[in-house]
């Protein structure tokens, strides 16, 4: 039914990291195609100056996600013919973090960008005559991207049980479709089968949701564990966080909160991105100002992956905490900090985590610990597949849709030969993920599956 | 030259290929080894049906024969599938195959132009060094000599046939093999196959008794295939319908042993769409019935054709599971069942034009190139006379794309991907089949049949007339608005509408045009089917726009093309299988190029770039 699926089109917008994936002070992402510098002024503010700018010539500014800026940055800008590819381009320099750029990225994805295959900027810049490079250069490009992609294949321990998973999916979808086409290819008083039904998408639609629901146990690496410091105002949460902060590289100094309930700071865990929030104290309050603040602790809380309730060594076990311990007592998420602990007299009780927020005394031992409850509540075992790009999200969710749109088809009463359009899309969706599915292959699962008449 | 073109054998590709050359203006043999079977309908006597009516209806907007010789002699016409959607509906007749055949022998008879002489080619003249071929050599040894050849040997080349134990050099029973072309043609350099196919026992009318059977009648009234005929007013004849049982089954399965099909003697790969009904019995052991059809062979013959059941079991096996079939109890066999075995050219050796990559100016049709099939065949014939006659007037050749014919999708699926059984279209064979309708042939080929020549003034005046309808039918639609005291009447699912335009209306997947028609009598003024026509145009407007974006992608990679000399060797950084592929078929385009398979993905992308330069693809 597809055609290969071939993603080297030269005439609609692409967009790429330029620089490599890693954190680092600046990161380049190139933009290109037709009408580019419009499409990219959607997310840059002011938009204006972008769109209005000169060719060769470099706009200061934000990338912004409706209101919400994600990023000060700076834009070059080229006009066509003018640049790398000979069409329209924007390279944005933003800063070089591993979530900024994810964030960025997907906000490109969102407005009308395609991520880039490998080799494909130099591609349109061939086609558009913009290279001085021999022939064998342009080539040469194409397959050391080539070989690139197949070590980061090599390289990802989970792409064989993505592949695996997915195409169960697609074998689904293709015994579908030859049911259908098998209707469709032998008049209907000589096929001998059951008519196709609506419902019969359901089972292939779970397994797709159920794929795409560990896409955010792969991204937590990318969008960052959420751990939160909670526990008493004076318990030294602050002085923790301050801890955090200078420890730890901090990968976006940006602070979130603009509410003063909460500090928000990426942080980088032993290689994992970490956002860390610093609640408001947790305390019984009567004004109504600390009642919204602890309602937002609270909810911070209710969404964090770990949790570090840091109690005060020099109170020893306080109501507080005894409340605490007993409201979450089932909640695998918690870790206990003893702090304080170059001031204490009394032992920490089991389980503990001994820490000095001011001599940085076990702040090793706490980072362990976060670790290994990320690692346990969030790492997937290799022989089960999690989808880590936003490429795979998107396809199945293309996939998904399909599916959906063709059994709603059937349910409006649509020939059965319009609908079968939409499980194409599908197949072409996840076809694109793993690898082509041709008509061949319907036609073998229509005479393997089905015995036919005339 | 002798002539200008020779075309090899009689049948449905001969005959459109002979026909083209010589309506074209070239002098043109039609050699055939017996001039009685020109145009036979050697299995089962029926035109058209899923994807091959739209062939059928493709040939004639080309200016081919098939659709005006069935429509002067169906005797049952159907549109099948009607309940699965416009683009795989398609219609199919039953033909008297002796007046088919009649029909036929007098078309080419009294072609201007067109030489037919009966004797049988035993060899082709070829000039290796210079890569041309120049003729033809007979059994009685002549030789004759042209610039163009079009070979359609069908099932004949190097043929035997099986009835159990019974062998004989035969292409069809009674009928003697062309013995001799086969192997000269692999002592030429050509990979040539084996292939099997089957046909079932014919039997005498007055032995079945029709009370024990479903009867089904056709559609009425009868619509032509041809868009050159208006309307058609022949005898419906019915078919019936019967059953095998376990009966059946039993007897075959005990005499398996016996069938030639299972003693390792047929090499050749049959078709598993239409299998034997030993295959059918050893393939789906849990099916308890398997459907057979009894067809008419002829208004004025006995003899009655069981579709369904073919076999090469022995005849007295034969006898015994037809006469389980309810309605067969007393049957009488008038010809047995056979299967037959032949060569056929693989035809990944042809260009998209069907022309040898070997030797110019010959041509190879039909089922020689693996295909099964009338309308397959024919399609081929076609194509191979068009561009024969194109080459000869020094023009450039005609090719259909995928998006634009079933003959696209054959003949590129045919020198792309080659075959390894008997190859029958299927319309999910067609990635743009929503594009493809039957109705549609005439509107989506005329530039193509325009450039090809064949048509006469009478179908181009019809087929402005059409195009020009269907507009007013459109915009008769856009501008008329339901009103009020339309809908008194009508039904609810038509109620609902009020305020609505008819074209708002018709999109409706449970409005027919039929129904609005009875609101705007001025859509009555025109034909039933170009009301329909444009009444589907409209109705999947939103699904045909959606099939539109895929073609818009293939057409961008179709359009990249690649020079018939392009060195593959010179390319680097292409994996050796892909190299091997593409020297093999050699592609015309870059996007043949990334169907052939096990051509990477990586290694199009190569040649895109490459090609990408010499194209300026993207000046377009």
């Amino acid at each position: 039914m597809t055609m290969k699926d071939f993603k080297y089109d030269p005439d609609d917008l692409i967009a790429a990291l330029a620089t490599p994936w890693a954190e680092s002070a600046l990161a380049v992402i190139r933009t290109s195609g037709p009408d580019c510098i419009e499409a990219a002024s959607r997310v840059f503010h002011p938009s204006d100056k972008l769109k209005n700018a000169a060719g060769n010539t470099i706009v200061y500014g934000y990338i912004s996600d409706g209101d919400v800026k994600l990023d000060e940055v700076t834009a070059a800008l080229y006009r066509a013919p003018r640049s790398y590819t000979g069409q329209e381009s924007v390279e944005f320099f933003i800063h070089g973090s591993l979530p900024g750029i994810t964030k960025i990225l997907e906000l490109l994805f969102r407005s009308g960008f395609r991520e880039a295959s490998p080799g494909e900027f130099t591609f349109r810049a061939f086609l558009n005559r913009k290279m001085d490079l021999t022939r064998a250069e342009a080539v040469q490009e194409i397959i050391s991207a080539k070989s690139n992609q197949a070590q980061s294949l090599a390289l990802n321990r989970l792409s064989g049980s993505i592949e695996n998973s997915i195409n169960r999916i697609k074998s689904d979808v293709t015994d579908l479709l030859a049911s259908v086409e098998i209707q469709l290819d032998y008049p209907e008083d000589e096929a001998e089968m059951p008519d196709v039904e609506a419902g019969e998408t359901d089972p292939i639609v779970d397994k797709i949701d159920r794929l795409l629901s560990t896409y955010r146990a792969g991204r937590i690496y990318q969008e960052g564990v959420r751990v939160v410091l909670a526990g008493k105002t004076n318990a030294g949460k602050s002085s923790l966080f301050n801890l955090f902060l200078k420890e730890d590289r901090s990968i976006v100094s940006d602070i979130h909160g603009t509410t003063r309930d909460y500090l928000e700071s990426w942080i980088s865990i032993g290689g994992i991105p970490v956002r860390l929030f610093d609640t408001a104290g947790l305390r019984d309050a009567d004004h109504p100002i600390e009642v919204e603040g602890i309602r937002r602790s609270n909810e911070i809380i209710d969404n964090a992956h770990v949790i570090l309730y840091v109690a005060d060594a020099r109170e020893g076990i306080t109501a507080d905490l005894e409340a605490f311990m007993e409201a979450y007592k089932e909640d695998r998420r918690c870790l206990y900090v003893w702090n304080k602990i170059d001031k204490a007299v009394s032992s920490a009780p089991a389980d503990f985590i001994k820490v000095s927020a001011l001599t940085a005394e076990g702040f090793s031992d706490l980072e362990d610990a976060i670790k290994s409850v990320v690692f346990r509540d969030h790492y997937v075992p290799g022989n089960e597949p999690v989808i880590d790009s936003m490429r795979q999200k998107k396809l199945l969710e293309e996939a998904r849709d399909a599916l959906g749109r063709y059994s709603q088809a059937l349910l409006d009463g649509m020939p059965m030969d319009m609908a079968a359009v939409d499980l194409t899309d599908a197949l072409n969706a996840l076809g694109e993920i793993t690898g082509e599915v041709t008509s061949v292959d319907v036609l073998e699962r229509m005479f393997s599956n089905f015995c036919v008449g005339k | 030259m002798d002539y200008k073109a020779i075309v090899v054998g009689g049948g449905h590709a001969g005959i459109e290929a002979s026909l083209a050359i010589a309506r074209l203006g070239f002098p043109t043999m039609l050699v055939t080894q017996n001039l009685d079977v020109i145009g036979k309908l050697s299995c089962n006597p029926a035109i058209g049906g899923l994807a091959k009516g739209n062939i059928v209806r493709e040939v004639d907007a080309l200016g081919g024969e098939m659709g005006k010789l069935i429509d002067a002699s169906m005797l049952q016409f159907r549109i099948l599938n009607k309940s699965r959607g416009p683009a795989v509906q398609a219609p199919r007749a039953q033909a008297d195959r002796f007046l088919y055949q009649k029909l036929a022998k007098e078309t080419v008879e009294s072609q201007k132009n067109l030489h037919v002489y009966q004797d049988t080619v035993v060899d082709l003249i070829l000039d290796h060094e210079k890569g041309l071929c120049r003729g033809i050599v007979t059994e009685r040894g002549r030789r004759i000599t042209s610039e163009v050849v079009v070979l359609t040997t069908g099932t004949f080349m190097e043929a035997r046939i099986f009835i159990g134990e019974y062998r004989q050099s035969s292409g069809r029973l009674g009928e003697p093999a062309a013995i001799g072309l086969g192997t000269a043609m692999r002592a030429h350099g050509y990979r040539l196959g084996r292939l099997k196919t089957g046909t079932p026992a014919r039997v005498k009318k007055s032995s079945i008794d029709f009370s024990r059977m479903e009867e089904q009648s056709g559609d009425n009234p009868m619509l032509p295939f041809s868009f050159s005929n208006e309307e058609i007013h022949r005898a419906d004849h019915s078919c019936y319908i019967t059953y095998t049982n376990d009966e059946t089954h039993n007897i075959i399965n005990e005499n398996m042993g016996s069938s030639p099909l299972y003693s390792g003697e047929i090499v050749g790969a049959g078709p598993r769409y239409c299998p034997s009904i030993e295959d059918k019995v050893v393939r789906f052991p849990t099916r308890n019935r398997h459907q057979i059809f009894v067809e008419p062979e002829g208004a004025d013959s006995e003899e009655m054709y069981l579709n369904g059941i073919s076999s090469s079991l022995p005849e007295e096996v034969q006898y015994r599971f037809l006469k389980t079939l309810p309605g067969l109890e007393n049957v009488e066999i008038m010809r047995p069942g056979y299967a037959v075995e032949y060569d056929f050219v693989d035809p990944t050796q042809l260009l998209p034009t069907l022309e040898s990559k070997m030797h110019k100016g010959l041509y190879i049709a039909g089922q020689t190139n693996g295909t099964s099939g009338y309308e397959e065949a024919a399609c081929q014939g076609l194509m191979a006379g068009i561009n024969g006659a194109l080459s000869l007037q020094g023009k450039e050749p005609l090719i259909l794309t995928r998006d634009e014919a079933y003959t696209g999708v054959l003949i590129d699926d045919l020198v792309t991907l080659g075959t390894n059984e008997p190859y029958r279209m299927f319309t999910s064979r067609a990635e743009y089949r929503l594009s493809l309708r039957h109705d549609d042939c005439d509107m989506r080929l005329f530039p193509k049949s325009r450039y090809a020549g064949l048509l006469s003034g009478k179908a181009m005046e019809l087929f402005e007339k059409k195009r020009n309808s269907l507009e007013e039918i459109k915009e008769l639609l856009q501008s008329r608005r339901i009103k009020k005291a339309d809908v008194e009447n009508a039904p609810p699912s038509v109620a609902g509408h009020v305020g609505d335009s008819l074209f708002k209306a018709v999109k409706d997947p449970e409005v027919t045009i039929e129904e609005l028609a009875e609101i705007e009598p001025a859509l009555k003024r025109y034909k039933s089917q170009w009301v329909k026509h444009a009444e589907l145009d409209v109705k999947y407007e939103g699904y045909i726009a959606k099939q539109e974006k895929q073609v818009a992608r293939f057409k961008k990679m179709e359009n990249v093309k690649i020079p018939a000399d392009f060195d593959y060797d010179a390319i680097e950084g292409i994996s050796t299988e892909s190299r091997e592929k593409l020297k093999k078929i050699r592609p015309l385009s870059v996007g043949q190029a990334s169907r052939i398979s096990g051509v990477r993905n990586p290694d199009i992308a190569v040649l895109l770039v490459l090609m990408g330069k010499e194209n300026n693809v993207s000046a377009e």
